[in-house]
């Protein structure tokens, strides 16, 4: 069986004739994508060990066989079905076979700076669910009044949301300068759906009512809920409320829409239900219903609007990211060393300075353990893969 | 020497397809060589037990669970009882497989190897490496592909995906096309030669005019890798190009609603004509009222319609896509990258040839004729079957592989596969770090599983079916070598029964 393993990773080998070692790539492979055509040197057959050995061992059985049948092989092979080759089914030619096959063609080496920038995305969301957690063990242990926490965060909410509508307006007027549309026009394409031509308000206070109001109805549908949310899982035992919201946040963690991409579509959703869900599985341990009220408003602004700020921050400004990156970082260790220990200021600083240090160390450590691995890439490209098609009108 | 030989796939008739209609025309083209074929497929809804079809082919509907698009559920020991009381009442010798996707087919190879036959597996499709399904698939085919005795290939993009997919020495793999009844794909002119002379049908005229009106003509069923979109996108801008150019679409799927939406957006109805879903037998009459077939598939293994479209004597506008560029030769049809304007492009060039008098369509039936036809196919996987059983000697059948070193583990030193168990886990083993282990444990399983039929269930008490009466098998060799005499020569295909024959006369 090794040998015929051994034959795939030969018949790989001459995609790659450029590469000392085929199974193993470096990083600047990608810049040497599909090598020139050249004469092969090595049998894709692994016919003979040696280079030479294998041209010369053909060259041999054709002479013998030349002997036999009259010249018949001097007919040159070619890769069609249509006629009929004086070769055997089976046969396979060496110089065709494989001959379109490209190993990695759109490898992209990744940088060591640039993916640690990238992993800061999720630094960012897992120290927001930190926080998160941390929030509800101090709420519950009532060592922070719960409605300080929710007016601080919906503060910080109505901060960002104010920021982002400055954002938008720049966005429109610049796709309006760039576009240079005639008056009357929408400045683009979109419009979006709410916006009442008939009214006096411009669109844009349109879309702030709108926003007023959704936001308003949350914290109405919020507030009436949250009786019910409280006696929803109080029969269920402690020990299960804290596995399934511990699985719950692990799912938001592992299915939340890292991507870049701007627009504020909401990320994944199977990762902010999961998030919401063990906001409403934690809201039962809590004593009184503001308590409730409080930790699932908390938690709608961290999982549902905090990602899309995020991702909007991280679109226009890379210091804004950065700092909020630290801010996150540092109030998540400080939480975390706070929860454990119980400790004041001290412990908060201690775990400040541990919790950084360890933060960028993993960071760094899994951005080069990720760079180790791209050796071990293989993508297998051919004429077998299903095209893809390039349009450039949609019709739909 | 004629064999017993079992097709095993989940694809069969009444379900319609390419699959099917090989298996069905493979095993007619058997039988008439003298070997005795049956097929072995799950039961469809109405179809169970054992059915005659013509040429007292047998074919045995196995009574299964399907789970997703007519494929059985895979247990890969559930079948093994009934399938070897079949393979000891038709005293099967060679098994031979179809289709990656059939489970039931994979399951019989393996089965196969454990009771000590030969095994041939026929690819017909290809695949990709990157999705999470195709690499799933890929493990399964490589567990069943490791032990089995030849591989056939439909084209030799197959056979470079398929020696990728299961790692399997190339010289085990052999391409042999599919073919097509051309008497059933001829051009109009033909038929009108016999009754009618002058009819209006658009027939293949000597020129076309610069004003005549082009049909051009697509069948495919309307999904996504049929390049439907490609389809959608080309297809007004083409009609805007060339005035007098009309299009005749059949077939349906999925992607019908975008088409019939775009003719709307578009005021197309009077020059594109949707005849929706058109079997098998009508596609001949759907294809004569055109003049060029347009192909905008965008993966293929073989691409079996474009050789019907040829034969029916279509221009063949097609996208340059897995195994599509080896299968018609350059006069036949025009390339296309798989991109709007190209195909746009490529259609114009098509159009702009048959309107100069330059393309010969009237010739292509009798060309695609002496191409492809299931009698030479048949022939070719004849020789495979003569080479795993040794019947050609090992030298004979695995030309070009040298002095045979490198390559014992995955042959005997007969040319043929070693049935010793623990030659056969060490084949198994070699998977992979996990599946190996994994693979290991069935065979093993499967070989207990055997050795406990043998002992409740004994070949003794297991009837022998009776053969199908035929006419003698002198008979039809000559009626044979007639057909070939007439026909394209096939000197290579000959010689080796030739030299058969001359053995068997002298033994």
């Amino acid at each position: 069986m090794s040998s015929t393993l051994s034959t795939l990773t030969a018949a790989q080998n001459l995609a790659s004739a450029s590469i000392p070692d085929p199974d193993r790539l470096a990083p600047e492979d990608a810049y040497y994508k599909s090598p020139p055509r050249r004469p092969r040197q090595r049998s894709p057959l692994g016919l003979a060990p040696g280079d030479g050995i294998a041209l010369s061992a053909r060259k041999r059985r054709e002479k013998e066989r030349g002997r036999s049948t009259n010249g018949r092989r001097k007919a040159n092979y070619k890769k069609l079905l249509w006629f009929k080759q004086p070769f055997p089914d089976n046969y396979t030619d060496e110089e065709t076979f494989l001959d379109h096959l490209q190993r990695n063609p759109r490898l992209q080496p990744y940088e060591f700076w640039s993916l640690m920038a990238d992993s800061t995305v999720i630094v960012q969301h897992i120290a927001s669910v930190a926080i998160f957690c941390c929030c509800f063990v101090a709420i519950a242990q009532d060592r922070v009044p719960p409605v300080s926490v929710v007016s601080w965060a919906s503060l910080c909410t109505v901060l960002g949301w104010a920021l982002w509508d400055y954002w938008m307006g720049q966005e429109e007027a610049e796709a309006a300068k760039a576009t240079s549309s005639p008056p009357g026009f929408p400045p683009s394409g979109y419009n979006p759906p709410y916006v009442d031509s008939t009214s006096s308000l411009s669109p844009r206070n349109q879309q702030r009512l709108a926003t007023a109001k959704s936001g308003l109805l949350i914290y109405a549908a919020v507030l009436g809920l949250s009786p019910i949310l409280k006696s929803l899982t109080r029969s269920t035992t402690p020990d299960s409320i804290w596995a399934i919201s511990t699985w719950l946040l692990c799912m938001n963690v592992a299915f939340f829409d890292y991507g870049g991409g701007t627009g504020a579509h909401l990320p994944a959703s199977i990762s902010t239900n999961s998030a919401l869900m063990a906001s409403t599985v934690l809201a039962s341990r809590l004593p009184s219903t503001t308590h409730v009220f409080s930790l699932t408003l908390f938690s709608i602004e961290v999982f549902g609007l905090f990602p899309i700020f995020r991702r909007q921050l991280r679109s226009i400004s890379w210091h804004g990211h950065l700092a909020l990156t630290i801010v996150l970082v540092i109030s998540a260790c400080g939480g975390v060393f706070v929860t454990l220990t119980g400790g004041g200021r001290a412990a908060c600083i201690a775990g400040v300075i541990l919790g950084g240090i360890l933060t960028f160390f993993a960071m760094g450590i899994c951005s080069w353990w990720l760079i180790g691995l791209q050796k071990y890439k293989n993508e297998i490209h051919g004429p077998w893969d299903p095209a893809r098609p390039v349009i450039r009108r949609r019709w739909d | 020497m004629p064999y017993n030989i079992a097709m095993i796939s989940d694809n069969f008739f009444p379900q319609p397809g390419g699959v099917e209609s090989h298996m069905y025309q493979l095993s007619s083209k058997l039988i008439d060589r003298g070997h005795k074929v049956i097929i072995i497929t799950h039961a469809y809804s109405g179809r169970t037990g054992v059915r005659y079809l013509t040429n007292g082919l047998k074919v045995y509907h196995v009574p299964f669970f399907v789970i997703y698009r007519e494929t059985t559920f895979p247990t890969v020991f559930s079948f093994f009882p009934i399938f070897r009381n079949i393979v000891i009442r038709e005293q099967i010798e060679i098994v031979h497989g179809h289709a990656s996707l059939s489970s039931l087919c994979h399951e019989a190879i393996l089965h196969a190897r454990t009771m000590g036959l030969r095994t041939v597996f026929t690819d017909h499709s290809l695949f990709g490496f990157a999705d999470a399904a195709s690499i799933l698939t890929n493990k399964l085919l490589k567990f069943t592909l490791s032990d089995v005795d030849h591989v056939i290939c439909v084209s030799h993009t197959c056979k470079e995906n398929t020696v990728l997919r299961a790692s399997l020495d190339p010289l085990m793999v052999s391409v042999i096309p599919n073919a097509v009844v051309a008497e059933n794909f001829r051009p109009l002119s033909h038929t009108s030669s016999h009754s009618s002379h002058h009819r209006d049908a658009p027939g293949p005229p000597p020129r076309l005019g610069p004003h005549d009106t082009i049909t051009i003509v697509v069948i495919s069923r309307l999904f996504y890798n049929k390049g439907t979109d490609l389809l959608i996108a080309a297809l007004p801008r083409i009609l805007a190009c060339n005035p007098n150019v009309r299009f005749i679409i059949a077939g349906t799927g999925p992607k019908a609603i975008d088409l019939e939406q775009m003719i709307e957006r578009n005021v197309l109805q009077d020059r594109v004509t949707l005849l929706g879903p058109v079997r098998h037998e009508e596609v001949r009459d759907v294809m004569v009222r055109g003049h060029i077939y347009l192909h905008p598939s965008l993966t293929e293994a073989f691409g079996t319609v474009i050789v019907e479209a040829a034969s029916c004597g279509l221009y063949v506008v097609c996208t340059r896509v897995g195994g599509i560029p080896e299968v018609l030769p350059r006069h036949m049809t025009e390339f296309a990258k798989p991109e709007e304007d190209d195909i746009v492009a490529a259609t114009g060039r098509a159009i702009a040839a048959l309107r100069a008098g330059k393309v010969r369509t009237e010739l292509f039936h009798n060309q695609v004729k002496q191409m492809y036809s299931w009698t030479d196919v048949a022939q070719r996987t004849e020789r495979v079957y003569d080479g795993i059983s040794g019947v050609l000697s090992h030298d004979e059948f695995y030309q070009g592989a040298g002095a045979g070193g490198g390559w014992s583990a995955t042959r005997g030193r007969a040319g043929v596969q070693s049935f010793a168990l623990i030659e056969r886990l060490k084949r198994y083993y070699g998977c992979g770090i996990w599946a190996g282990k994994l693979f290991c444990l069935c065979v093993i399983v499967d070989y207990l599983l055997f050795v406990c039929l043998e002992i409740f269930a004994p070949r003794s008490r297991i009837d022998l079916a009776r053969n199908w009466p035929k006419k003698d098998f002198k008979d039809a060799k000559d009626k044979e070598v007639d057909g070939t005499k007439e026909g394209p020569v096939i000197g290579r295909k000959r010689s080796a029964r030739h030299r058969r024959e001359k053995r068997e006369d002298s033994s």
